[in-house]
């Protein structure tokens, strides 16, 4: 299943990023009519879901807010569980049938997507956001063909014709690195790399405004994790993509994002410029998360490790949800939800550790 | 330090199925050459990792280690006798005793109707291990408590959806160390755990080789894990060894293109700078088949140094000083890498 050998190439230089106002412009399907043009790409606010179980609602994402403005490309880290999926999941209310938004609002062009109707929500997905989901191969259906399966977005939710919608699927494939002799294939004959990579052309296919990456590399190999990685970096460059990248591998993000968002047991512990929080982490969690990460760019040093384990969240602590695994507790933490401390620096932190509410920047 | 296993001209071959027509051709049928042809020596105490992508062979190596899989030709010695051809026989619960595994999935491993203490005590059961219940009942007690699991009182009596995603593979390393073993072949223990929990399990297996004089022979795709934990570094591709060496030295220095491409593209957690991300060198294409491994070098297909030498004939192992040798026409003795 090998694939013919090009020149084996060194990276080369990357084309200079698109400005919000030319990814705008490039847009080939209108807006929603409801669509504000004003209003900031995506808003998330206060965003709680839960989930039912037998005893009791289970608090997988409570109280998170962030934006995502066009071209940028926002990681979402953090361990299992911490909700960092169904975050994104619940942007498009893809989640399953025992989860509930309980309350917050997610508004994509200044339109809620909370207060729609199943119904009215399948306008957006997909046409406006689209998810390339972790394993390519339960993704995709084993028994059609990888080109039809991507001219069918385009031909159902854009009402395409289906020789239009084919010839869609095959530049898609092209862009994203297929070779044309592989347009026939089914998913089986494709080895990981190539599905990953059609899977990819397949959120593409109706030109969605976000890109929702949910562990997109995390199976691959290491030199085919940074072909995934590099192709995703020439697509937000060329066509302006707007990508939420979910994954637990912070190297991921530090390579391939503008601003990370840490989560916790269901909340925000630290949002910023990856430049920033990568370098100089303010929360604890986020501190002790970096050091746990070997880094063979730096010294070989022993890794740290957090004690204990995320706290249940069917019944999650008051106060600070890090709080009983934090090395720098303080009484109030275990009572009081810590306010977020914002910094100059587009940085902020839920963590008692800042008390007032504007900090400046750290030295 | 003295060489407690050496693998010798090792190879492993899989026929692969032909269909009716190819038979009725007359095609020769095809072989995936595995492990195809590896020399290694792992010392008694040192943690060697064993790095490559999927399809290179290094999970088939451990395989063959432990007895799961028997190699097609080649020997193995362990400890300074030859346990090549042990199929049936009583040396092979000995060698078994000696050497124990630990897979990726630990709920692949321990059975969700089994006690951990149950699950613990099965080698010894198996192995005639002990004189009776009480010893038994020390050993198993003892073995969760080195793996972590304190008091084990309160883990023993548990069955694994009891237990958390690293307390699980806790206990399937409390299983591996219950029959004291000396060699311990890990493939991908902490890929299925968190950063956090993760850190943990690395420090625990340090621990122990320090407390019970283990050696581990560490499978992973991770290079950066094998910085982390190993003395030695082997890097495989499509079956051979490309280079082996200590750790600092594979990544600080690596004298074969494929190890520094893979060096070079190591996702790290530090935001690139500017400029820095020109530096990486991405492969293009994927591994070849290993049913159809390329002439001469088997990476020159997608070397970015590759010559006219390397199209023809296949490098050995050259040592190029300080313990460390590539499988690399460009590797010469001395100072300096391969790019």
């Amino acid at each position: 299943m090998s694939e013919p050998m090009g020149e084996p190439a060194i990276e080369p230089a990357l084309t200079p990023p698109l400005t919000p106002g030319q990814i705008r412009g490039r847009r080939q399907w209108p807006l929603p009519k409801q669509a504000d043009p004003a209003a900031p790409l995506l808003q998330v606010r206060n965003l709680q879901t839960y989930f039912k179980l037998g005893s009791g609602w289970v608090k997988a994402v409570d109280d998170v807010s962030f934006g995502l403005t066009d071209g940028e490309a926002l990681g979402l880290v953090g361990e299992s569980g911490c909700g960092k999926t169904t975050t994104a999941l619940s942007l498009v209310r893809l989640l399953p049938t025992n989860g509930r938004i309980r309350g917050g609002s997610v508004e994509l062009f200044g339109i809620d997507l909370v207060a729609k109707s199943d119904l009215a929500l399948q306008r957006y997905r997909w046409r406006e956001i689209s998810i390339i989901f972790q394993g390519a191969m339960n993704a995709l259906n084993p028994v059609i063909q990888v080109r039809r399966q991507i001219a069918e977005p385009i031909r159902y939710r854009l009402g395409q014709s289906e020789a239009a919608s084919q010839k869609r699927a095959e530049e898609l494939l092209d862009l994203v690195g297929i070779p044309s002799r592989r347009l026939g294939a089914y998913p089986h004959e494709l080895s990981g790399g190539m599905r990953q990579r059609a899977m990819i052309a397949m959120a593409l296919a109706c030109d969605p405004a976000i890109v929702i990456g949910d562990e997109p590399t995390t199976a691959l190999d290491a030199m085919v994790q940074a072909q995934i990685l590099q192709l995703l970096e020439q697509l937000r460059r060329e066509l302006g993509l707007s990508l939420i990248l979910i994954t637990h591998d912070l190297s991921v993000v530090a390579e391939t994002c503008d601003r990370v968002l840490v989560m916790y047991a269901g909340r925000v512990a630290e949002e910023g410029p990856v430049a920033r929080v990568f370098t100089e982490p303010r929360h604890p969690y986020t501190r002790k998360l970096l050091g746990a990460f070997p880094n063979i760019r730096s010294d070989r040093r022993t890794l740290e490790t957090i004690p204990g384990e995320p706290p249940n969240l069917l019944n999650p602590p008051p106060g600070c949800r890090f709080a009983p695994r934090c090395p720098q507790v303080m009484p109030v933490c275990t009572e009081v939800v810590p306010p977020e401390a914002v910094f100059a620096d587009g940085v902020r932190v839920a963590c008692h550790l800042y008390e007032t509410p504007v900090h400046e920047t750290p030295a | 330090m003295t060489e407690l296993l050496r693998l010798t001209g090792l190879e492993v071959h899989f026929p692969v199925r032909g269909s009716v027509l190819d038979a009725l051709r007359r095609r020769p049928r095809r072989v995936v050459r595995a492990v195809d042809g590896i020399d290694l020596a792992i010392e008694r105490g040192e943690v060697l990792a064993l790095v490559g992508e999927s399809g290179s062979g290094k999970t088939t190596t451990g395989r063959v280690i432990v007895k799961l899989t028997s190699q097609t030709t080649g020997s193995i010695v362990f400890d300074g006798q030859d346990v090549s051809r042990l199929w049936g026989t009583r040396r092979l619960r000995d060698y078994r005793r000696r050497v124990q595994c630990i897979f990726q999935d630990p709920y692949e491993t321990l059975d969700p109707k089994q006690t951990i203490h149950d699950f613990v005590g099965e080698p010894l059961e198996v192995n005639h291990v002990g004189s009776g219940a009480v010893e038994r009942e020390t050993m198993i007690m003892g073995s969760l408590e080195a793996a972590g699991l304190r008091p084990a009182a309160d883990f023993a009596f548990r069955y694994p959806h009891e237990l958390s995603g690293g307390q699980r593979q806790r206990a399937v390393i409390a299983g591996a160390l219950v029959l004291n073993p000396q060699l311990v072949v890990a493939d991908e223990p902490v890929s299925m755990l968190d950063v956090s929990i993760r850190t943990e399990l690395l420090r625990l297996m340090l621990d122990l080789r320090r407390e019970r004089d283990l050696t581990y022979l560490f499978i992973t795709h991770d290079l950066s894990l094998a910085w982390v934990i190993a003395d030695r570094i082997a890097v495989m591709y499509l079956g051979k060894i490309m280079e082996l060496g200590p750790a600092e030295q594979i990544i600080s220095a690596p004298r074969h293109p494929y190890t520094a491409a893979l060096v070079s593209v190591a996702p790290s957690p530090e935001p690139p700078a500017a400029g820095e991300r020109a530096k990486r060198t991405i492969l293009v294409g994927e591994t070849p088949d290993a049913a159809a491994i390329p002439p001469g070098c088997r990476f020159h297909t997608r070397c970015p140094l590759v010559f006219d030498r390397c199209r023809t004939d296949e490098p050995p192992l050259i040592d190029v000083g300080a313990g460390q040798s590539a499988a690399c026409w460009l590797a010469e003795p001395g100072p300096g890498t391969a790019r």
